[in-house]
């Protein structure tokens, strides 16, 4: 798998989702305070931040005796510059200017 | 929308193909880092962090904690392109170069002790450091820049 594989594969679960949004929230969590609201054991929270870290969109870091969790937005800038860049951001450019223009026009 | 106070340890990490010592020359001189930061001329001697804009202001001007070429270097941070920013407390950039056997280096940006300078925190987070990343390895990997 290429670096884009894991990442798009990391992306395309909903918990996956769910621990992205909770470290955007408040960064370098440990495992105990990311597992505090999910309804499933501590053993899939690790598989599913295993898969995250594989994808490179979490980070670990010792601090002391605890484990920290980041998150890293890199990979997904590189999503961005790969393919949003290339296939979206003209036509979303084009809309916004036609959106100004009329209503400059009102 | 969530909206959410900056962090205070930021983490940022990507694979680049080029070798550590590119990568090391990419990030302390000013010929490299006017292609990918900003435009910022950044010259980074043992002592001395400078960060210049291309007509000679001064970006940046603080204390280097660690210069261990090509692995590790450690500066402090001070946003002084902007007046509210320079205010606000120092705070420290880390750098760190892996090598691997391949010829790949993971290349880790920490910005931490921003607890003093939430304008600054806010201004580096998301679209921040994440894009002077992303350009500086399309630069070491295809020559140019991304922009």
């Amino acid at each position: 798998m290429t670096d884009d594989d894991l990442v798009f594969k990391a992306l395309a679960d909903p918990t996956r989702r769910h621990l992205l949004d909770r470290l955007f929230e408040r960064d370098g969590r440990t495992l105990t305070e990311l597992d505090a609201d999910l309804e499933m054991t501590r053993f899939g929270v690790m598989k599913h931040l295993r898969v995250l870290e594989d994808a490179g969109l979490v980070v670990t870091r010792r601090q002391g005796r605890e484990k920290l969790h980041f998150l890293n937005p890199v990979p997904i800038r590189l999503i961005h510059d790969r393919w949003i860049d290339k296939y979206a951001e003209r036509q979303v450019s084009a809309l916004s200017e036609l959106k100004t223009r009329l209503e400059e026009r009102r | 929308m969530t909206t959410t106070v900056a962090q205070t340890t930021q983490v940022y990490q990507v694979f680049i193909k080029a070798s550590a010592e590119q990568i090391w020359e990419a990030i302390t001189r000013p010929e490299w880092t006017a292609r990918y930061f900003h435009g910022a001329h950044v010259t980074v001697t043992p002592e001395r962090y400078d960060s210049r804009s291309a007509d000679g202001e001064l970006w940046g001007d603080s204390a280097v904690e660690v210069f261990d070429p090509p692995r590790k270097l450690v500066h402090g941070w001070r946003s002084m392109y902007d007046p509210e920013m320079a205010a606000e407390e120092e705070s420290r950039v880390t750098w760190e170069i892996d090598e691997d056997e391949q010829g790949v280096c993971l290349l880790t940006v920490i910005h931490d002790r921003l607890e003093g300078a939430p304008k600054t925190a806010a201004s580096v987070s998301g679209a921040g450091w994440t894009g002077v990343i992303s350009a500086l390895k399309t630069l070491l990997e295809t020559g140019k820049p991304l922009y």
